[in-house]
């Protein structure tokens, strides 16, 4: 700027500026943002700029919400695509970390598996679903598959991939004292693939959702992916919209589950802790 | 005090093969060298003349691809233990942890060598500290914890690779003068591998000093110096003649490869 | 004083040199390849005991057909017209969906990310539609757009969007705090700040996004296709399952699946060369 006076004036904080300091400036701000976007969109809908067929409304919304989960609708399905999240989740677990740990510990296992894992790991999962409910059935069994699936391939490349970046250097200190492989494997490996591991289970579980989501569509008669198609062939946009924002809000809590699960594991990393 | 060896390398020589090109870096020659029980023995020479490696050779986490080492038995434990160079420790273990895993590597249970590892925290000033984790310890107490690891397995010799290196200066004089009081008490044999001319006179008994490419021994100086040492030692004239005396020998070894280098 | 004591006797562990291995040309060639070899192996492995496992009816061919099978369908499927334009068509989605996915979040994401309160503004709203497993709003799409090819191009673009975006406002906060101090002593102007650091320091982190995206889009398209059952690679798996053409299905399968091999390398590569100096981003990667 040119031409201003010679000295800056910096005014006091006022009465917003303190209220935004005590709530810290990224809340204030993110709460501006989530209910103005939330205003905005019920005024223009009920102002008729546009069809409100096309987004609904979130008044609306709140409507659908309120009358299926007092009538008991709802709740089937969101615990129904829950628990097949659930099993498929925690089996992938059981069965990758293991594997991808064994893998990535023998160096010609690794070699043996590579390329095969990065082959399976960029294929779009979403291919096999018609192979899938071919195989399985249209019922949980072929939802369960699909979050199986999908969870696994990631768990298995991310915890492989932690074993393999292990540092040498501390791998060096057990053999230094003469501790045996299998000591360096409880004490050295395990503690340092933890964080490889956990980003593995965050990437699983949001490409698991997808899958959940994908497979209900396509086959099922339960489920919240299958509540969504089922008000969208009525063009009922207010139960669609919520449908995706139920998804939506599963997604974020899973997300910050595996934050809280990472706090717990790994306080040991100082960047975990401001 | 019988005086035998701790330690004797005979004609070692280190050749690395890379993996994948198949090419060969003669890493030491015909290194020949003998440490008497209870001695300070630095390895003093420029980045590279394969001060690591020897250690490494030593400790068994490297074998020579000829020569040979002796290590004197010891009734009980570890003839030797390494002090590895900066932030070796776990940054998943607290110091304590990290201190009782040389004795873990051993053998000793968990929950036993928690408690006696607890005089070498003690020992090297990090008593109160003990269940912080690497990440909250400043450089020096975190070289502190990694010293007390080689300790506690009670090795008879203590190898170590630059421990101080990464240390300011003040820090680094403290380390010195407690690494003899530690050494002085607990009676042990130590090579110690640096970088600096006047840490390794002021600490050792015997300063060996190594060229580079291949990496090989070319002088064996014994250092005179009256003990127990105090910091003012290094202001004496004597101190001051065996540094000049090392940094000539470095600094000729420097010129004569850079002639070599201007004539072929 | 102690050189006259000598090194000898029980009580000295000696350590000997290990014996050099005698190997001939053809085991040290495959010392240096092992790696390679091995993978291969790995790979035909699979398939082999896909085909063994077929033939010996280990594996049912109902379900999972050969790879024989699929390599003849494969065959038959190139010389057919449908199938070319399937993948015309799948080809023009993920292009076009992508390509304005690009052109809507970079800019976008580069402003939202130079102020800074702008950015905390749109945090929940970014982060939400970040962890909404698109595919959900495929029936919503629909409802605008109908089934025809835009329907798949938006999937496809909103597949993408969020992610490059969330990149890209990352990218920028992170190379305001580097540089801006620096650039800021020497009164630079905000216009010069931003084309001569901004969006080059960024620039990593679009291409991590969009690396992340790949999968996005891929699942998307083919989600997308199911679902309309219009046109497209996807349609043609989808019709091949539910006529019970199991070699066809896989032949599809295995064509989506090169085409992700060749788009991971691709910005893999992009990846890795804009990083030079840096080191890897961990963004959240979710499908
Ligand atoms: N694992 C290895 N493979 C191949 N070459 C190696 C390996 N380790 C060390 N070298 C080479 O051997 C030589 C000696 O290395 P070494 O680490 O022993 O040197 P150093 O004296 O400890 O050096 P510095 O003072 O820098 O630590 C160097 O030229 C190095 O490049
Ligand atoms: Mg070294």
């Amino acid at each position: 700027m040119t031409g201003g006076p010679a000295l800056v004036a910096r005014p006091a904080a006022g009465a917003p500026a303190r209220l935004r300091g005590a709530l810290g400036e990224r809340v204030f701000y993110g709460l501006i943002g989530f209910v103005g976007v939330l205003l905005i969109w019920e005024a223009t809908a009920q102002l008729g700029l546009y069809r409100k067929s096309l987004l609904s409304t979130p008044s609306a919304i709140w409507q659908a919400a309120a009358t299926d989960i007092a009538n008991g609708e709802l709740w089937p399905h969101v615990s129904l695509s829950l628990t097949e999240f659930a099993i498929g989740f925690v089996l992938s677990l059981v069965l990758g970390v293991p594997l991808g740990l064994l893998i990535g510990w023998f160096r010609r296992v690794d070699y043996l598996f590579s390329g095969l894992l990065a082959g399976l790991n960029a294929m779009p999962h979403v291919a096999l679903i018609p192979l899938i409910i071919l195989v399985a059935g249209i019922g949980m069994e072929s939802k369960v598959i699909v979050v199986f699936l999908w969870t696994f391939f990631a768990v298995v490349v991310t915890t492989f991939n932690g074993v393999q970046t292990t540092a040498r250097k501390h791998l060096e200190i057990t053999r230094s004292f003469g501790g045996s492989q299998w000591l360096a494997f409880r004490t050295v490996v395990l503690p340092s693939t933890l964080p490889f591991i956990i980003s593995g289970v965050r990437i699983g579980a949001g490409r698991a959702l997808v899958g959940v989501v994908s497979a209900e569509f396509l086959a099922a008669n339960r489920g919240l992916g299958f509540y969504i198609s089922l008000y969208g062939t009525f063009l009922d946009t207010a139960r669609v919209m919520l449908g995706i924002v139920i998804f939506g809000i599963l997604g974020v809590v899973i997300g910050e589950l595996v934050r809280v699960v990472e706090r717990r594991f790994e306080v040991w990393r100082p960047d975990l802790h401001h | 005090m019988e005086h035998h060896l701790a330690l004797s390398a005979r004609g070692v020589q280190m050749e690395y093969r890379d993996r994948q090109s198949g090419k060969r870096l003669l890493a030491l020659e015909n290194v020949d060298l003998d440490v008497p029980d209870g001695a300070f023995v630095s390895l003093l020479g420029p980045s590279g003349c394969g001060k690591s490696t020897f250690l490494k050779i030593v400790n068994g986490l490297l074998r020579q691809t000829s020569g040979e080492i002796k290590l004197h038995r010891v009734a009980k434990g570890r003839e030797d233990a390494m002090v590895f160079q900066d932030a070796s420790l776990f940054p998943w273990y607290t110091v304590t942890d990290n201190v009782a895993y040389g004795l873990v590597c051993a053998g000793v249970s968990r929950k036993a060598a928690r408690e006696r590892v607890q005089p070498f925290i003690d020992l090297v000033g990090l008593g109160g500290f003990g269940d912080k984790y690497p990440y909250q310890l400043s450089g020096g107490m975190q070289q502190r914890a990694n010293l007390a690891r080689a300790l506690a397995v009670d090795a008879a010799i203590l190898l170590m690779d630059e421990p101080f290196a990464s240390l300011d200066a003040q820090t680094r004089e403290l380390m010195q003068a407690e690494l003899l009081r530690i050494w002085n008490a607990a009676r042990k044999t130590v090579v110690f591998v640096t970088h600096q001319i006047d840490e390794a006179v002021f600490l050792s008994d015997r300063v060996v000093v190594m060229a580079a490419r291949p990496g090989r021994v070319i002088a064996d100086i014994t250092i005179d110096l009256p003990r127990p040492r105090e910091l003012s030692v290094k202001r004496t004239p004597l101190f001051q003649d065996y540094g000049e005396r090392i940094w000539g020998l470095l600094a000729g070894r420097q010129e004569e490869t850079a002639s070599q280098g201007r004539a072929s | 004083m102690a050189r006259a004591s000598t090194a000898d006797g029980p009580t000295f562990r000696t350590v000997l040199p290990r014996q050099r291995r005698r190997r001939s040309a053809a085991q040290r060639w495959y010392r240096r390849n092992e790696r390679l070899v091995l993978s291969l192996l790995g790979i035909v492995a699979f398939f082999a005991v896909w085909q063994l496992g077929a033939d010996a009816g280990i594996v049912d061919r109902f379900f999972f057909s050969s790879p024989s099978e699929v390599a003849i369908a494969g065959w038959a499927e190139l010389q057919r017209a449908r199938f070319w334009e399937d993948v015309r068509v799948s080809s023009v989605e993920l292009a076009v969906g992508s390509a304005l996915a690009v052109i809507v979040s970079v800019p976008l994401g580069l402003v939202i990310g130079w102020y800074r309160r702008l950015s905390y503004a749109f945090d929940p709203w970014l982060n939400f539609l970040n962890a909404l497993p698109r595919v959900a709003l495929i029936p919503l799409v629909v409802l605008w757009v109908g089934l025809g090819v835009e329907m798949k191009m938006l999937i496809v673009f909103l597949g993408a969007v969020f992610t490059i975006m969330v990149a890209t406002v990352e990218g920028v906060r992170t190379v305001e705090r580097q540089l801006l101090d620096v650039a800021r002593s020497f009164r630079a102007s905000e216009a010069r700040i931003f084309t001569s650091l901004v969006i080059p320091g960024t620039l990593p982190f679009i291409i991590s996004g969009l690396r992340i995206a790949v999968g996005r889009v891929l699942a998307g398209v083919i989600i997308a296709e199911f679902y309309a059952q219009t046109q497209g690679v996807g349609v043609m798996i989808a019709k091949a399952a539910a006529t019970l053409q199991s070699d066809r299905m896989m032949f599809g399968v295995v064509l989506v699946t090169l085409l992700g091999i060749i788009l991971y390398e691709a910005v893999g590569y992009a990846e890795r060369w804009f990083q030079r100096w840096r080191p890897s981003l961990d963004l959240e990667e979710t499908t």
